[in-house]
This record gives structure tokens, sequence and C-alpha cells, in this order.
């Protein structure tokens, strides 16, 4: 019959008129994120052995590491620095990374309110005299 | 006696007794305070009906709506007025500046003006006019115009479209609205508001006249260009129809007009069909005032119920509808009436 | 003159339908010449979300390349990265050696993508209409979905989950039991989508004959995918030509026959509903072992060229990569479904009422990221 369509259509949105609520009530309940969200990157300097694997997986070229000779003129991370401007959020560094000493983290409120702050420092160092003794960087 | 007429008794008596004020000027100045007492009315019930609107729309969604300012998200509208006054007024260069400034003024009149005869309890009306649902069908036949002017005066090509549409459309829904009402006026035999709620006392007419109460309801939605007949805002095809080009309080006049109007035609239906002030089940302890508002409420629940279920309907088959089904249909209602109030008479002698 | 013409003169109206405009899903433009409110003619203007993605592929390794999928058609990221690592496997030599659990999970995420895309296209043809209200319906089924990809691959709608070679890691264990879940509650809701739009006669009345597309010009105009199988077409890739593992699932292909905007609506839902027999299948079938097939970590395919294509959600989605034998694609391009089911657009408008236009538009469910590119 003409109208049942319109009917059933009223009796759907009326039973969800009472039912629960499933939008998420944001800055109050946090989202639950899995252990493998990409929100944003983190690194554990101690860990890094400034080899440059994750700046050659970049697709965009955001990761920038300066790196010093120390005494043992070992190659030694000084700064790392990520342009999030234009991360695409791949994880391929994370992934590239064989020490494990870059992560991955469940923050995802990456709001900032200049320009300048997106360019992100995850590690920096300022290698005393006799560490400096060769300097070099990778873009 | 009404509560609200008692204090208005005695305020006269104030007047003229206490400070000597002539009869005529005292009547001037009491029925000016009561104009503005409705249109305070119209405006309260938009807040709560705009808040009503965002809560179920998303309740229908099974959102929570707004729920960040005051009780439930209750103080958002009266903050978005305040945006809406500082908001600057965006006047379009090619826009025919006298119809388009008229134009939301225009539309805020007629939907005010015909409150002076809609009565919210025994008493509680600004003019008893004993041709009051005339009076009704007249105004709300007016504020097509203002659309037309909007949509006219805009310049905008998706504004014309709008308002041709809604011209189209309120017309064609105008006659059915009429001869709807016309069955229960041919019951009473009176055109008169509050002699149609008097009449109701034993049986409310929404169950003899259940046709027309259909065509009435069907009818309404159209007049008050409410999804799912609100072709003339579509916003999928005309982006938002006659008032696009409106921006800050024009719009917001716009708003008030449609508000005021939906309460205007619930208030219309309440007491043509579902009994007015009358009680329900002889709670005669609750004031009428109180029985007329949920019942004018009940009706805009239906209204938002219909709106947030069913997507827009197609422009042909709303024309076809209108004039191919409500019309007859609303005629015939006209024609059962009249058959049985002869039968009813030869009964009764 | 007579004096009739001469006081009442008509004009045909052209009116700008995008880029900036509800019903446009994104940034698509055409122009509309209107008689009165009836379409006489349709412009389609591209271009306005361009962002040079096959040249971008120039200068990125064919690894690098994979995450740019997901900008594609952004409403199937999963699709788009399995036809281009599937054609990369296919230039490399490769295609034999993925391992079966790779291919189940690629199976499953392309068929949850699947639904979701075409979860989005229901909820914005309602929206289209003027239904609100079936829009959070339909996005809360493409939320468990996303909660999966974000389970499984770590984002929502840029997943970059497949690699050359296979996945870039194992479902993790909660994974499972929340496909579990949702394939129980899909059948419900698609129930509930039938019943409070489908049914409805509004709907119905807004959709049944209007710009009906015969399968003749389908093909004329290359279209594919639901839009030419609502048009009579019967030809679904994974049936008829099955890439991957397809041979290995039972569904069924919907085909209907009067290819207007209700049987392009009908066609998707269908598969909506047979994506999910698939599921079933990968569910119970898909065996435990190795996600990624031995591959060098320097990604170099021998010089030559492939075209590889996929049923995707919208059509025939296919890379034709040129490789020289570096490590970058020599030239890569993309065959994209919606640019060409776009075109048909200014077809189909001519002769339809504004409002129905919109509908029509609507049905021909294309996503910008994929025609501008």
């Amino acid at each position: 019959m003409y109208g049942t369509g319109l009917l059933k259509g009223l009796s759907i949105t009326i039973r969800h008129f009472f039912e629960k609520k499933i939008t998420q009530q944001y800055p109050e309940e946090r989202p639950v994120l899995p252990k493998r969200f990409r929100g944003s990157f983190n690194l554990t300097p101690e860990k890094c052995t400034a080899c440059g694997l994750c700046v050659k997986a970049c697709p965009n070229d955001i990761i920038s590491i300066d790196t010093f000779r120390d005494e043992n003129n070992k190659r030694k991370l000084s700064k790392y620095r990520m342009n999030m401007a234009s991360c695409l959020y791949c994880g391929f560094c994370v992934e590239a990374c064989p020490q494990g000493a870059l992560y991955t983290t469940q923050e995802f409120e990456n709001t900032v309110y200049f320009r300048q702050d997106l360019d992100r420092v995850l590690y920096e160092y300022e290698p005393t005299a006799q560490e400096n003794r060769e300097e070099g960087s990778e873009a | 006696m009404d509560i609200f007429l008692v204090w208005v008794d005695i305020f006269r008596n104030w007047l003229t007794a206490g400070i000597g004020v002539p009869a005529l000027a005292a009547e001037i100045f009491i029925k000016i305070i009561l104009v503005l007492i409705v249109i305070v009315f119209v405006c309260c019930n938009l807040i709560v009906l705009v808040w009503l609107e965002r809560k179920f729309s998303a309740f229908y969604a099974m959102r929570r709506g707004p729920n960040r300012l005051g009780p439930a998200g209750f103080f958002q509208f009266p903050v978005d007025i305040v945006k809406m006054l500082a908001k600057e007024d965006i006047i379009p260069k090619a826009a025919d500046l006298p119809v388009f400034k008229t134009a939301s003024i225009c539309a805020f009149i007629t939907a005010i003006l015909a409150w002076a005869v809609i009565p919210l309890g025994k008493g509680l009306v600004l003019e008893d006019l004993n041709i009051g649902i005339f009076y009704f069908i007249a105004i709300g036949s007016t504020g097509t115009i203002a659309f037309i002017m909007a949509g006219f005066g805009s310049n905008n090509k998706y504004s014309l479209l709008g308002g041709m549409r809604t011209a189209a459309q309120m017309i064609s829904y105008e006659i059915p609205m009429a001869f709807s009402l016309l069955g229960v006026v041919m019951l009473t035999g009176s055109l008169n508001l509050s002699d149609i709620n008097d009449a109701q006392r034993n049986v409310w007419f929404v169950f003899p006249q259940i046709l027309a109460f259909l065509c009435y309801f069907i009818s309404s939605i159209a007049e008050t260009n409410r999804a799912p007949l609100d072709l003339s805002e579509g916003e999928q095809e005309l982006v938002a129809g006659y008032f696009l080009e409106y921006s800050g309080i024009r719009y917001s006049l716009f708003m008030v007009a449609e508000y005021a109007h939906l309460v205007a035609v619930s208030a219309i239906a309440s007491i043509m069909f579902l009994g007015g002030w009358n009680p329900l089940f002889g709670l005669t302890f609750i004031p009428g005032f109180v029985w007329m508002m949920l019942k004018i409420y009940f009706m805009i629940f239906l209204f938002m119920w219909m709106r947030w279920t069913f997507p827009r309907v197609r422009i042909e088959n709303l024309m076809h509808f209108g004039w191919k089904v409500l019309i007859p249909v609303s005629l015939l209602n006209i024609f059962l009436t009249s058959i049985g109030l002869y039968v009813f008479q030869a009964i009764t002698g | 003159m007579t004096l009739k013409q001469e006081l009442v003169r008509t004009q045909e109206m052209e009116i700008n339908f995008g880029p900036h405009h509800p019903s446009t899903h994104g940034v698509f433009r055409a122009v509309f010449t209107l008689d009165g409110e009836y379409i006489t003619k349709c412009v389609n203007h591209l271009g306005y979300l361009h962002r040079g993605i096959e040249k971008l592929a120039e200068s990125r390794t064919y690894t690098q390349f994979i995450p740019y999928n997901g900008r594609l058609d952004y409403v199937s990221g999963m699709l788009n990265e399995s036809a281009y690592v599937q054609a990369v496997e296919e230039l490399m030599g490769i295609a034999d050696q993925i391992p079966e659990r790779a291919q189940y999970i690629r199976v499953i995420m392309c068929e949850l993508q699947r639904i979701a895309s075409h979860l989005v296209f229901w909820a914005s043809m309602a929206l289209d209409m003027g239904g609100f209200t079936p829009w959070t319906y339909g996005f809360r089924e493409r939320d468990t979905v996303l909660d999966l990809f974000e389970m499984a691959a770590g984002n929502r709608m840029m997943p970059n989950y497949m690699r050359i070679g296979g996945v870039a890691a194992d479902l993790n264990e909660e994974f499972m039991p929340a496909l579990r879940k949702f394939l129980d509650i899909m059948p419900k809701a698609l129930e509930e989508y039938h019943g409070i739009l489908t049914g409805n006669e509004i709907f119905q009345a807004r959709t049944i004959g209007v710009a009906p597309l015969s399968a003749e010009t389908a093909l004329d105009y290359g279209i594919s995918g639901p839009i030419a199988r609502a048009s009579g077409i019967d030809y679904d890739m994974r049936r008829d030509e099955p890439y991957g593992i397809y041979d290995r699932f039972k569904f069924n292909v919907p085909v209907r026959k009067n290819g207007d905007t209700f049987d392009r609506y009908m066609v998707r839902l269908d598969e909506m509903a047979e994506s999910v027999k698939i599921l079933e299948q990968a569910y119970r079938d898909i065996p435990e072992g190795p996600v990624m097939a031995k591959v060098p970590k320097v990604i170099k395919p021998p010089a030559g060229e492939v075209f590889y294509r996929i049923e995707h959600s919208k059509g025939h989605f296919g890379f034709h990569i040129v490789s020289d034998g570096s490590n970058k694609p020599y030239r890569l391009r993309i065959y994209s479904p919606c640019f060409t089911n776009v075109a048909i657009f200014e077809e189909m408008a001519k002769g339809l009422h504004l409002q129905d236009a919109v509908v029509a538009f609507a049905s021909l469910d294309i996503i910008l990221g994929e025609i501008d590119r």
C-alpha cells in the first residue's frame, strides 16, 4: 500500500530517537586509540645511531638530522627535526628504523598556532668543544 | 476567568481610575502592551523551538545536539542571536535595494500578524474576530509576497528560482488548507476561533474530520516551507533558496518568520482539530493555556518528526499531490460533512 | 512578433553548479544552461583539486608512492593501494609469490573498504535529497570499518597498509573479533537502510526512471563499475577477470536493467551485501602464515611496462606503470573510474530538472580527489 514505506521510515527514526547516542563527547571523553595509530612521532635518542635510514625512507623529505663525531669517532645525533607541515603520516620512517628508536604515539592533537611550530624538533643536543670534531648534516 | 485577564483588568482600572487617563487612551495603551507581549511570546517560542529542532534532529540521528552552553545547550540559541546581531549586514551590490531590504521585514510582519486572532486560552486573544479563520488564511497568503520579494530583490539566480518555487508551492497549498478548515467551520457554523474551540467540549474535531486533519497537516508543512516540502530552500540544489543573500539580522528575521508561522499553524491545528484549550480526560485543574501549549508542541513534534525522516519531495510530485490529491480530498471532505450534517439534522429534527 | 512575444521575453539562464555548492561532493563544477528549471546544456569543469600526483610518483621510489594512493580516492584508500601494489608486483613478476595470508588480508581490507565507500555513497545520496538523518546511520557503520582499519593499519582514511609483496603488518589479535562483530551488525544495518530510504515512496518517486542510462551509451563512454552494472552490463572484474584470490570466493554480481538512478543506488546496496558474503568466507578461510613475501629492500622492477586494474568501488581502477629499471617509475598513469564516469553527466543532465540533476549526480558517486589527481 502507498505510504507503508513512509511509516516504516518514521518507525525507524523514532526508535533511534530514544536510543543511546553514538557520538563521543570529545574533549571530556578521550578516544581509545589502537597501538598502531600514527598520531605523531617520537624519538628515543639513546637508541638512535644517526644512520639516516628514516631520512631516506621519507617520501616528502621532511626529516633532517644533524650529526657529530664523539671522542670515540662514533657518529652521534645532535638534532632531529621533522617538518610536520608536509608529513603524510605514512609511518615509513618508523618502519625503516633498524633500532626501533623512532616510534609513533597516540597523541593526535597536532594543531599549532604558528606555522614555524610545525617544524618540530624531536631531539636537540649541543655537542661540547672536543666532541664537535666533525660535523655532518643530512637533509 | 483567566489570571492574565484579571491582571489586564486591574491594570485598566488603575489607569482610568487611579491616574485618570481617558478610557480610549487607556485602551490603546493596553493594546500596544498586549501586542508587544504577543511578539515577545512568539520570540520566546522561537528560542524553545530552535533548541528543540536542534535537539530533535540530533536525537533522530543518534547525536547529542548542542550541550555546551547552559542546561542541555539551551542557551546556544540566545548566544547565536547575539552573534547574528553582531554580524555584518552584507548587501549584494547588484541587489534591488528597497525590495531586498523590505523583504525580510515583510516576512516577519506577516508571520506576526497572524497572531492577532489566535487565542491561547479563554479570552487570551488580541482581537476575537468573528471571521478569525478567514483572517488567518488571508494573512497566510500574503506571506508569499515576502518570499518573492526576497528572491527577486537579491538578484541571484538561486534566490530567484527559490522565490519562484515558493510562490508556486504556497499558492497551490493555500487552497487545500482553506478547504480542509471549511469542514470544521461547517460543523460549528462559526468562523470565530473561540466558538470553534468551545464546540469541541465533547468530541474533538479530529475524529469526525480526520480527512480534513490530514489535508491540513500536509498542506501546512508546505505552507511553512519545512522539509520534506521545503522546495524553496532546497539547499542541495538552490544552496539556500530565497534567503541565500541575506546575512546577520535580516537572515534571522526570516528564521523568526518561519518559526512564528510554524507555531501559528500548530496553534490553528490544535484549536480546529485537537480541542484547543479543552482539557483531556477532564483534568480541569490544569489551566487551559497549558493544555493549548501542550497540543501546539505535540503538533510541532509531528512536524519535526516528518522533517527529520523524509527526503525532499520532487517538485512535480509536490504540485500534482497538491492539485490532484489534496484539493479533491478536501472537497470530498466538505461533501461528506454536508451529507453528515443533513442526515444529523434530519434525525434530530 | 506577436504581442505576447513582445511583452514576455524568455531567456535561458546560465547557472554555476559548484565549485562552491553543497552537493557537488568536493570541488566539481558544472555550468548548467537552464530553461526554467530544466537543464538544456551542461558543461563539466574539472581540475580544481589537481595536485599532480602522477608527476609526484616520478620523483618517489616505488615504495614511497604507496601513501599517495590514499589521497586519490580518499574514501577507498585500501582499494587504491591494493591496485598499486599489485601492479608493481605484476611488473616485478612476483605476483605468484605473495603469501596466502597476505592475499586474504588484502581481500578483507578491500571488501571492507568497498562497503565503507558505498556507505559514503548511500549517506551522501540521502543527504543530496534533503534526508539529513540517514547520513549518520550510514556513517555509523562506516566508522566501524574505519576503526578496523585504524586497528590494523594505523590510520583511518589514508591507511598505507599494503606493501609490495604483502601487507605492512599482520592483523593484531583484536582485529578478528571486531570483524566478526561488524559482520554481525552489517546485515541488520542494511535492512535499516532499505527501511529508511529504499522503501520510502518519496525516495522512489525521486529516483525511479530518473536519468536513465542505456547499456550502449554506458559502453560508449567507457563507464565501468556499479553504474555500468545498473545499466545491464554484467561485468565484474572480480568474477570475470579474477585477480588476487578472488576466484576462490562465491558471490553474485548484482546487475539491473533500467540504468536509472534507483538502479544505480540498488546495485551498490546489493554489492554491500555481497561484500559481506565475501568477508564471511574470508573470515572462515583465512590461514596462518607470513604476510610478506621475500622482496628486496630497494625495489627495482625490470625495464618494461604494465597495466593492471582492479574492480574498485567506483569502477575499473588501473595503473599504467612504465619502468626504466631504476628505483623510481619512469611514468605512472592512473586510470580513474570517476573520471570516465563523470563524463556521462554532461549527457545525462540534459533535459533533467535541476532537482533531479543533483540526485543523478549523487548516483554517479564521484570523488574529486581521483578525477583531478
